[in-house]
């Protein structure tokens, strides 16, 4: 019952969501609702360690970078006879939970702040190598011109790109205004969101549960910390892999802002800013700074500057976020950054 | 001749220069009560993060049941069956009282790591059997539903060692299970050593001698992270050499009160 009306009201919310950008002061374009569902399973997947395995990375675009790199290359390079959407998706996961794999395995014994600035470190390795192999990544150009396949279901095939049939909605504009790619990316999110969901409750989850709030009790009944906090590295990893390969699949093209640190602290800021260790806090999060930053960078220079403000905001008034106020979480950032 | 359920030798612990504990050879039997007293810093408590694997040992050996366990991790030997309760109530705070006993009862069944993200624990009713089990052995089963930080500091102490029943150990390690307890509190933990000590083994750090001398089959004195005597409480209350160097020469019977 509760699970029926969880679906529902998701369903509900992101079938509604695309047409608010249409209500004049609201002020946005039908891309960006896509955009910011894509970045969102990003950040649901970065709130899953940063909320639920209570670890902070400051290096996550490294796996939203690999997946849409990966993805892209899948297209351009590696399998471009066959030139699938599934595989290019899946290419994207694999490449992205492999890096995920590897630099987990060398990150999950640090705590805190040292853990951070590990995950920086290897985040901004993987920029500098795909910034200098032009051969493979074209550099700072990026990868361009990358057409979608059409998502191919076996009986048909179904071109995203595609509008749906006019039908007028007043203020709200039309229908035609949403394309397939929101209905595709909307299914995502809510398969993302019931993932994560899922886990939280499981038994997974619940012994991460503990083994963020004490972690020497937890080795003392006999829980290896590590090889959760591994295993929730990983999949956080993944998931930000999906989004990056959807972000190619849908713009068509990547370029290295994907693997920037600035990327990596938008994961930090959409988390917080929406609510730490809350499901739909990274989507709102995510939805509200990307909002602002399409509305506000458009009229001045200075949105780095009140991104910043906001956030420091948020830290100061309002530390468990926007969704975790609502949900009486207490979340501390300094905390986290101060575990030993 | 009782059988050896746990031995250590020549154990040694450096920190730097300094030796917290220095070639302890201890053996106790299976189903004893082992009291390990000694002053401030003689390095008790070093011993039993070393026996439940919370810290690694410099040199020496420690043997479970025959088997090595010198290297074995924290986990590992709450498997095998050590388990510890903390000088410290060390609980998870912000969970009920019975969830903090869910947790133990749940890794005794799943072991250190299982990737089981779409299972819920309420599924595996041995849980709920082996929480209930603790809780009701510590007396706390009243207090289920109560979030743990919001306990009474003796309640916390014995959630601690319920949190570590649940784990179905063969030998409890318990430091300092009375300390900072009212007399009322420290009666009942004491009758609650003693009831435990006839199921399983229980090694013992406690300052309050009076219990000691009433509760332990054997005791063994540590000193500057060396063993200083090993012996019956009788024994013990009348060796010279504990009488020196733990009391700085006191009386026996102000050893004994």
């Amino acid at each position: 019952m509760k699970d029926l009306r969880f679906y529902l009201l998701t369903a509900l919310g992101l079938a509604v969501f695309p047409f608010v950008f249409h209500l004049p002061l609201i002020n946005g374009y039908g891309g960006l609702a896509i955009q910011i569902l894509i970045v969102s399973i990003a950040t649901i997947g970065f709130n899953l360690l940063l909320g639920y395995a209570g670890l902070l990375s400051y290096g996550h675009a490294a796996f939203y970078g690999a997946g849409s790199y990966a993805a892209a290359l899948a297209l351009l390079r590696v399998f471009p006879q066959v030139h699938s959407f599934a595989l290019a998706l899946f290419f994207g996961i694999i490449v992205a939970t492999l890096a995920a794999a590897i630099i987990g395995a060398l990150v999950v014994r640090l705590y805190g702040i040292y853990f951070a600035l590990l995950t920086v470190a290897f985040a901004q390795m993987i920029y500098f190598i795909v910034f200098q192999w032009r051969d493979v990544t074209r550099g700072d150009d990026g990868l361009q011109g990358i057409a979608a396949p059409m998502l191919n279901f076996g009986f048909a095939k179904l071109d995203l790109a595609t509008t749906l049939p006019a039908f007028p909605l007043g203020p709200f504009g039309d229908l035609s205004d949403v394309k397939y790619w929101y209905i595709f990316v909307a299914i995502i999110l809510i398969l993302v969101l019931a993932f994560v969901r899922t886990l939280n409750r499981s038994q997974f989850g619940e012994v991460l549960g503990a083994i963020r709030e004490n972690e020497e009790r937890s080795v003392f009944v006999g829980f290896d910390p590590r090889r959760y906090k591994y295993a929730a590295f990983v999949i956080s990893g993944a998931l930000c892999g999906l989004s990056g390969a959807l972000r190619v699949l849908y713009e068509g093209s990547t370029g290295t802002d994907s693997l920037t640190i600035d990327q990596s602290g938008n994961f930090v800021i959409y988390t917080v800013v929406g609510g730490v260790q809350t499901l739909f806090g990274p989507v709102v999060g995510t939805g509200l700074i990307m909002w602002l930053q399409n509305v506000i960078s458009a009229k001045t220079e200075a949105w780095r500057l009140i991104e910043g403000a906001i956030f420091v905001a948020v830290i100061i008034f309002l530390p468990s976020g926007i969704i975790g106020t609502f949900a009486k979480k207490t979340f501390s950032l300094g905390k986290v950054l101060r575990t030993k | 001749m009782a059988n050896t359920i746990l031995q250590t030798r020549s154990l040694s612990k450096h920190f730097g220069n300094f030796a917290a504990n220095a070639d302890i050879d201890f053996a106790v039997n299976e189903g004893e009560l082992r009291a390990v007293i000694g002053p401030n810093g003689a390095g008790k408590t070093t011993f039993f993060n070393l026996l439940a694997g919370f810290t690694p040992a410099t040199s020496g050996t420690i043997v479970y049941k025959d088997r090595d366990i010198t290297n074995a991790s924290g986990p590992q030997r709450v498997r095998i069956g050590i388990a510890k309760a903390f000088q410290t109530a060390n609980i998870y705070p912000s969970e009920t009282v019975e969830q903090n006993v869910r947790l133990a009862a749940l890794a005794r069944i799943q072991g250190p790591f299982a990737l089981q993200v779409f299972r819920r624990s309420t599924r595996l009713e041995a849980i709920d059997t082996g929480a209930n089990r603790a809780l009701d052995r510590v007396d706390l089963t009243r207090l289920a539903t109560t979030r743990a930080g919001d306990l009474a500091h003796g309640d916390k102490k014995r959630l601690d060692i319920a949190i570590a029943l649940a784990t179905e150990p063969e030998i409890l390690l318990l430091d300092e299970p009375v300390a900072g307890m009212s007399i009322d509190e420290a009666r009942r933990t004491e009758q609650l050593i003693k009831k435990l000590a006839t199921e399983m083994t229980v090694l013992i750090i406690e300052h309050d001698m009076e219990i000691i001398m009433g509760i332990s089959d054997s005791i063994t004195v540590l000193h500057q992270g060396r063993v200083l005597a090993s012996g019956t409480p009788a024994e013990i209350r009348n060796n010279q050499a504990v009488q020196e160097a733990y009391l700085g020469g006191h009386t026996e019977s102000e050893l004994a009160g």
